[in-house]
């Protein structure tokens, strides 16, 4: 006989329930309410986050609470809520509860594993820091990622994290021998329809097969209730583990978007009952990111390279969310509006994104200091910009007059056309070997192209590309 | 959004900025004048001895003059740049220097040496940047350069060109045409060429007063006198020129500055005020929600 109980209160997206005291269900484990739908009933899940004493329970809803009644029947299914893994999840699209979502038929997976999991210990850590090129420029040069690191793609609304996550994904994955796992937490749903029509055309290197036969998708988009996307990055990240532990092959995770998963903690926290902290965020804000984060490692088994977008509400960077999650990455890239507000995409600030292995123990003496003169210069140009503003360049030293010209080359010349933006720029995505962009940036600092104008820098790849559309100017002027 | 403090220094340097350009703007303002009256005085000078000059080829004379003659050989020539010896001027240093880098290099094409005279700092400073040797420096014109100055470099430039070591000069300097219009020109003084080259309407009166006058003790005498004076009126008018159009260029440039120095200070504050706003409404309602939370 199965472990029963009865629903004593609902509150939003949280409710309570009754349990005889001796057997209470414990904390993660999930709940399940039949509840009353139209003309038949659904099977409600909750997940365990509070004993109140008394034989009472309070769970979150990782699904939509309506039609709940109190003294509905609770049964506590024993185990925390468990998704699918292995091979069969493969092309397939889950929902946070590891259901398929693709209208393809039940999944024959070989095992299930519950999404809450500790975190591998210190010694299974894998220790090898190498850098993972991506053909993005911007990225190559400034903010190097690390294969099996995690990087963090930050920015405000409208600037383009989820293009650069797309862009990402077809580049990464299409040339990708592993698996990659897309989480989709608190974005819009079309967002991922479009991501899964773009897996499907887009092919692995030359082998005939799609990306999406080597990748599974976990949504909890806007729609769902808070708990469903609380939960949704930790379904995600079990399948991930799955692979990177039992087949050891490199594992690529993607989040869109890690601060929605904050944002799902913070709308149910004072539902639970705990005081908001700074910004009405919930005080276990750190932990929380900290639990989800610390599982997304690298082991001596397999790697797991992640990319996660960032949103940073009202572009202010020192918001508690974007803030912890901060602390988390290897790679730090930070969308600024000023950028895009110029039409130069990706829109990152050179200045502010960092990476941790941009250091000459990792990616070169040569490119260490390539990147410093590039930051170096836009610096300089930063800081000359008020007195731009108010005397004119006119004013300026000859030596800053030099220094302004080659910034403001720089800036434009960090564009790059984008695979998936074909449609915007109207130019073939341009993929940069990292020998290419280091050449080219250096070249420019030397002020080998100082004679080409501003405009040419545009969108394009290694800089010889500069040239030729400078020549294509000058032939239509 | 950044953080209240660092705007507000922001703007309280920019305030110490509009300061500095609003009274640059002043001063200029009233060197102007000054300046202004001098080169109005002066062209007065230039025309009426450019006539007079004029008026003497006209009189049927057969001149020559060595200043007039182009030597046959065009050895070495001279360019002199008038700039200012102070910066917040606008785009007036920059021109300057821009045209005369422009004009060695057609020069050079031509002749095979030319030294570089360069008067004022900014200009001294952007060709040393630049990485042309320069001949002669001059520091000591501002507004109001004395004639006296100019007098002792066009001697020189005169006796150079006289005893055959100079063949060409070139003068680049910024014309002064109205106060709203002011360009960076090139000049050949010299030779001085044809002597009828007045160039104004002021020929037509020219001509009618031709008969005018009579030469004591003789034409010839009168023009050894008129020719090299003509030429130092010529290069001093240069020189007021310039001190009249860096002045107006100053005065210009300052005026947009602080205009745009109080732009920068009204979006700055309101960038302020909001980020003070937001940063009051944030801890009231982190306050209240506190409390509420305590109580509930």
């Amino acid at each position: 006989m199965a472990n029963t109980g009865h629903v004593t209160q609902v509150i939003g997206s949280t409710f309570d329930a009754e349990f005889p005291e001796d057997s209470l269900p414990s904390i993660y484990n999930a709940v399940t309410v039949e509840v009353k739908e139209g003309e038949g009933t659904r099977v409600l899940t909750g997940e365990v986050s509070k004993q109140l004493g008394g034989g009472r329970i309070r769970c979150v809803a990782l699904g939509s609470t309506e039609g709940m009644v109190r003294g509905q029947t609770c049964v506590d299914s024993g185990s925390p809520v468990s998704v699918p893994v292995g091979q069969a999840t493969l092309g397939r699209v889950f929902n946070m509860l590891g259901e398929p979502v693709d209208g393809r038929g039940e999944v024959a997976a070989e095992e299930i594993r519950p999404i809450h999991r500790s975190a591998p210990k210190v010694e299974e850590l894998s220790t090898n820091t190498e850098i993972f090129p991506t053909g993005i420029k911007v990225i190559d040069l400034l903010t190097p990622f690390v294969r099996g690191g995690k990087a963090g793609l930050f920015g405000g609304a409208g600037l383009g994290k989820t293009v650069i996550l797309t862009e990402l994904i077809a580049r990464i994955a299409s040339s990708h021998g592993g698996y990659s796992v897309f989480a989709g937490v608190g974005e819009r749903t079309r967002e991922g329809t479009d991501l899964w029509n773009e897996m499907q055309e887009a092919k692995i290197g030359d082998t005939g097969k799609s990306v999406i036969e080597q990748t599974c998708m976990v949504f909890g988009q806007m729609n769902e209730p808070p708990g469903s996307r609380l939960r949704v990055a930790l379904s995600a990240l079990t399948m991930a583990e799955y692979f990177r532990d039992s087949t050891g092959a490199d594992t690529l995770l993607f989040v869109d978007n890690i601060f929605r998963f904050s944002q799902a903690g913070s709308e149910v926290s004072a539902l639970l009952g705990r005081m908001p902290s700074a910004v009405g965020y919930q005080p276990t804000l750190a932990t929380e990111m900290g639990a989800l984060q610390e599982r997304i490692a690298s082991t001596n088994k397999g790697a797991i390279t992640s990319v996660q977008a960032v949103y940073v509400p009202a572009d202010d960077p020192t918001d508690p969310a974007p803030a912890t999650a901060f602390g988390q990455l290897d790679a730090f890239i930070y969308l600024e509006r000023s950028i895009s507000e110029k039409g130069i995409y990706p829109a990152v600030d050179p200045l502010a994104s960092s990476s941790r292995i941009l250091d000459p123990q990792y990616v070169g003496e040569r490119h260490y200091t390539i990147a410093r003169r590039v930051q170096t210069t836009l610096q300089r140009y930063r800081e000359l910009q008020d007195i731009i503003a108010i005397l004119g360049v006119d004013e300026l030293a000859e030596e800053d007059k030099l220094v302004v010209h080659r910034a403001r080359r720089i800036e434009r010349f960090l564009s790059q056309p984008f695979f998936v933006a074909e449609v915007f720029t109207g130019k073939k995505g341009e993929d940069t070997t990292i020998e290419d962009t280091i050449r080219s940036f250096e070249e420019i600092c030397d002020g080998k192209w100082d004679h080409l104008p501003e405009q040419a820098f545009m969108y394009v790849g290694a800089v010889e590309q500069a040239e030729e559309q400078a020549k294509q100017m000058a032939a239509k002027a | 959004m950044a953080n209240p403090r660092a705007l507000d220094k922001r703007r309280k340097s920019i305030r110490n900025i509009k300061k500095i350009t609003r009274t640059m703007e002043l001063i200029a303002t009233a060197r102007f004048k000054k300046a202004m009256d001098r080169a109005s005085a002066a062209t007065a000078y230039t025309d009426r001895i450019t006539q007079v000059v004029g008026d003497l080829a006209n009189a049927g004379l057969e001149v020559t003059h060595p200043l007039l003659e182009e030597h046959a050989e065009q050895k070495s020539g001279a360019l002199l740049v008038l700039t200012a010896n102070r910066g917040l001027c606008g785009g007036y240093n920059g021109n300057v220097i821009r045209m005369g880098t422009k004009r060695r290099k057609e020069m050079l094409e031509e002749i095979p040496q030319v030294a570089m005279d360069v008067s004022g700092k900014r200009g001294i400073s952007g060709f040393k940047f630049r990485e042309i040797e320069m001949n002669e420096q001059f520091l000591q014109f501002d507004d109001q350069p004395a004639y006296e100055e100019v007098e002792r470099i066009a001697n020189v430039y005169l006796q150079r060109y006289i005893a055959g070591e100079l063949d060409r000069l070139d003068v680049v300097y910024t014309q002064f045409h109205t106060i709203a219009r002011q360009t960076a020109v090139v000049e050949t003084l010299l030779p001085l060429g044809t002597l009828d080259g007045t160039p104004d309407e002021k020929s037509g009166d020219a001509k009618q007063s031709e008969s005018v006058y009579e030469f004591e003790p003789s034409a010839e005498s009168i023009l050894e006198e008129v020719v090299p004076t003509s030429f130092k009126v010529k290069l001093f008018k240069c020189f007021l020129d310039a001190a009249v159009s860096e002045q107006i260029a100053r005065m210009v440039a300052m005026k947009s500055a602080t205009e745009n120095a109080n732009e920068m200070i009204k979006s700055l504050s309101m960038t302020y005020n909001r980020a003070r706003q937001s940063k009051i409404t944030g801890e009231i309602m982190e306050v209240i929600g506190g409390v509420e939370a305590l109580e509930g």
